[in-house]
């Protein structure tokens, strides 16, 4: 007792301004970071649905997780998401940035336009797409019946609705990640090309032997950040399909939503939230171990 | 100066601590303090407000305060918060009983027939058969039905009269025939695009409060999902209901999509729609040149007797958390006699649960004036409400997946999405036991 106190003292002591500065962040993070997280790992072991008192189940919660096949779903869902968004995010927001890389007019005013959708609430957005999709009424189906294909059930076919869902968060998100890119590519020394050029390297040598390469520390990131932001899918399904048809866009996040807070089972949602955030450590784990290998190898 | 520039700003500090005037009233001694809280919609509010106000002016020793439900994403939500919170109300007059089995089973409400005159007040209002259905498992009563609005089918008649139906269907059979009929006119005519109906395809849970669930009602004669708190709904009823809403999607009767623009019925790009009294007012404000109908939900071919539905009940109910249950009650009698109905069906448009609504003298001239009102007033002594069970969201979310699986989509039978949603209803039972 008589060593913390002397601890305290000496701390007081010595960084008694360092640790004002930093004590509101550390009663936010004790408050809305340290203390729900606590909380949630009590939860896990108990059925609670706010109004009565918490009842102590043991690991029933996560008995029922691993019998529940929604879950399992949404798991899969998540993870088709992912595999059809980060690919066509990537591939999107290089295309655009090498262009706006390269000396075109109104450059500046182009950058600023694909930012735009990052900046625009994103329940906004997926009420406007909705619309887009309309199967019967929307703009997509207008034009391509127009020009005589047949009407694309966007969002009212289980095959559809997470291309779907896809397509529009790779629109939304596509500006940050040029944003990311067009960073990147300014790192890039301008010597490596003039060099590659004086050795007759064609451009599209150029491109993947340089461009590439240089760039795989902003791909990790984007890779890293892409998969952690499609991991948590949420408002798209909420707003738009409500997790259907047939299941087919139900994201983990919309299901522990609706575990937590349509059915107020607390303590199962926690532990779904538990197990959640283990898979996506996992993922990005491995994310890093493979693209950072494939770095070191390049 | 700067001594009495603090001592000056101290005082002011302190009296604005001090207790109000407001607040020294409020702690006059003999007078009773109630909160009340209605729903946040303007006409309920309107309401509430000039029943307080009456009753403040006549009972000064209750002085009751009328506080709409705080601004939250449902009623329910609030309620569960406040409850959490040990922050209720004394009296709330927007319960929904599918919230019911959480709000007892945490001992949120006070029972109303522990109260001696319980029995008299409420044989007066509500029929005996209908009280039944709003006891609680522990056989007492912790709400008060005080009004429904039972869903029912509002037609186009300029629709359906030009296509040579002068009556609403009243069967599946009828209902579909209509339906094909103009699926066969937006084939020939692709700029002619109106549907029998459209409902929102989502497998959202409290959408089926609008198709499945009042349908079910209606073909199973008032049977609701549950029966003594097991699953009751595996049996042909719910198949045909289930075959009939396939059948409606197959055959494009409905359109397989939904929409967030503006209701198609007011565009006249719907025949019929399913709704509940608080439609009328909107078609009459946004649509008045529309000439619509009202009548109950279309039944299987072979049905016979009288046409129930689902009754989206709002109560009342006094949470334990008051310190004057005697006072609460007295206002809960103030708020259902005949007069304060009329008002709410007079202001608020809604239908008051009464057994003598199309009896009593009292409402003659209402429903002269509003015919609409009558049918939705006609429907309400045949209406259910949901079952009090545990997690009833998730078993209709469960329901509603079934569904969209086997109406919407049609990927199962009927038989084969009525055993599945029944067996996760029992899974969801058993999980949460």
């Amino acid at each position: 007792m008589k060593s913390v106190h002397t601890l305290i003292s000496r701390i007081r002591e010595s960084e008694k301004n360092g640790y004002a500065f930093i004590l509101p962040y550390i009663i936010f993070f004790c408050l809305f970071i340290a203390y729900p997280l606590i909380f949630s790992f009590i939860l896990v072991f108990h059925r609670w649905n706010i109004v009565t008192p918490m009842e102590w189940i043991g690991l029933r919660n996560f008995i029922r997780l691993f019998q529940d096949p929604l879950f399992a779903r949404a798991i899969i869902n998540t993870l088709i998401f992912l595999v059809l968004h980060i690919p066509l995010q990537i591939v999107i927001a290089l295309f655009f940035a090498l262009l706006l890389n390269s000396a075109i007019k109104l450059r500046g005013l182009f950058r600023s336009v694909y930012f735009f959708p990052v900046v625009v609430s994103g329940v906004v957005v997926t009420i406007l797409w909705a619309q887009l999709y309309n199967y019967e009424n929307g703009l997509f189906n207008h034009i391509l019946t127009a020009l005589g294909f047949s009407a694309i059930p966007w969002l009212v076919d289980p095959a559809f609705a997470m291309p779907s869902i896809a397509i529009m968060a790779t629109w939304k998100n596509v500006g940050l990640y040029i944003v990311l890119f067009l960073v990147g590519l300014q790192t890039i020394p301008s010597y490596l090309y003039e060099a590659a050029e004086i050795d007759g390297a064609s451009k599209n040598y150029q491109f993947f032997k340089i461009t590439l390469p240089m760039l795989n520390p902003t791909i990790v990131v984007i890779f890293i950040l892409s998969t952690i932001g499609g991991f948590s899918l949420f408002i798209e399904p909420y707003i738009m399909t409500g997790g259907g048809p047939m299941n087919s866009t139900l994201s983990a996040m919309l299901y522990i939503y609706n575990q937590a807070f349509s059915f107020n089972h607390m303590g199962y949602a926690a532990a779904l939230g538990f197990v959640f955030a283990l898979i996506i450590l996992f993922v990005v784990t491995l994310q890093r171990r493979i693209m950072e290998t494939e770095d070191y190898s390049t | 100066m700067k001594q009495h520039i603090l001592i000056i700003t101290s005082v002011l500090l302190l009296l604005s601590c001090g207790p109000s005037s407001h607040d020294i009233e409020h702690e006059k001694p003999g007078v009773t303090r109630l909160t009340y809280w209605p729903a946040p919609n303007p006409q309920e509010m309107q309401l509430a407000d000039s029943l307080v106000r009456v009753w403040n002016q006549n009972n000064p020793n209750i002085q009751v305060r009328m506080q709409p439900i705080p601004v939250g994403q449902s009623t329910e939500e609030v309620l569960l918060a406040s409850i959490a919170a040990g922050t209720t109300p004394d009296i709330c007059s927007n319960i929904w009983p599918g919230a019911l089995y959480d709000y007892t089973r945490a001992g949120g409400l006070v029972a109303f027939d522990k109260f001696s005159d319980f029995d008299s007040v409420m044989t007066s209002r509500v029929p005996d058969e209908l009280l039944e259905t709003f006891r609680s498992p522990d056989g007492s009563i912790y709400q008060i039905p005080w009004k429904t609005n039972p869903v029912m089918m509002i037609y186009n008649k300029r629709i359906l009269g030009e296509l040579g139906y002068e009556e609403p269907p009243r069967t599946y059979s009828e209902f579909l025939k209509i339906g094909r009929e103009l699926a066969g006119l937006r084939e020939k005519n692709k700029s002619f695009d109106v549907w029998m109906g459209q409902r929102d395809i989502r497998p959202i849970w409290w959408q089926r409060f609008f198709d499945y669930l009042p349908f079910y009602i209606a073909a199973s004669g008032g049977k609701t999902l549950f029966d003594n708190h097991t699953v009751a709904f595996v049996n042909e009823r719910a198949e045909a209901v289930m075959a009939f809403f396939r059948d409606c999607y197959r055959d494009k009767v409905f359109p397989r999509t939904f929409s967030h623009q503006q209701d198609p019925f007011l565009l006249e790009k719907m025949a019929t729609n399913f709704a509940g009294p608080w439609q009328i007012p909107t078609i009459q404000r946004y649509a008045p040149h529309i000439e619509f109908g009202v009548a109950p939900l279309p039944v299987p071919d072979n049905y016979e007797g009288p046409i129930y539905t689902y009754g989206d009940f709002k109560n009342i109910s006094i949470f334990s958390n008051t310190r004057h249950p005697e006072a609460a009650w007295e206002f809960v009698k103030f708020l259902v006699t005949p007069e304060h109905d009329f008002a709410l069906l007079e202001i608020a448009n809604q239908i008051p649960v009464r057994g003598d609504l199309l009896t009593n003298p009292m409402f003659d001239d209402f429903f002269k004036r509003k015919p609409h009102m009558l049918l939705f007033a006609e429907q309400a002594l045949y209406t259910r409400s949901v079952d009090e069970v545990a997690d009833l969201k998730e078993i209709l979310d469960a329901l509603s997946q079934e569904y969209e699986a086997a109406a919407v989509y049609g990927r199962r039978s009927p038989a084969e999405a009525i055993h599945r949603a029944a067996r996760r209803a029992e899974l969801i039972i058993e999980w949460n036991k």
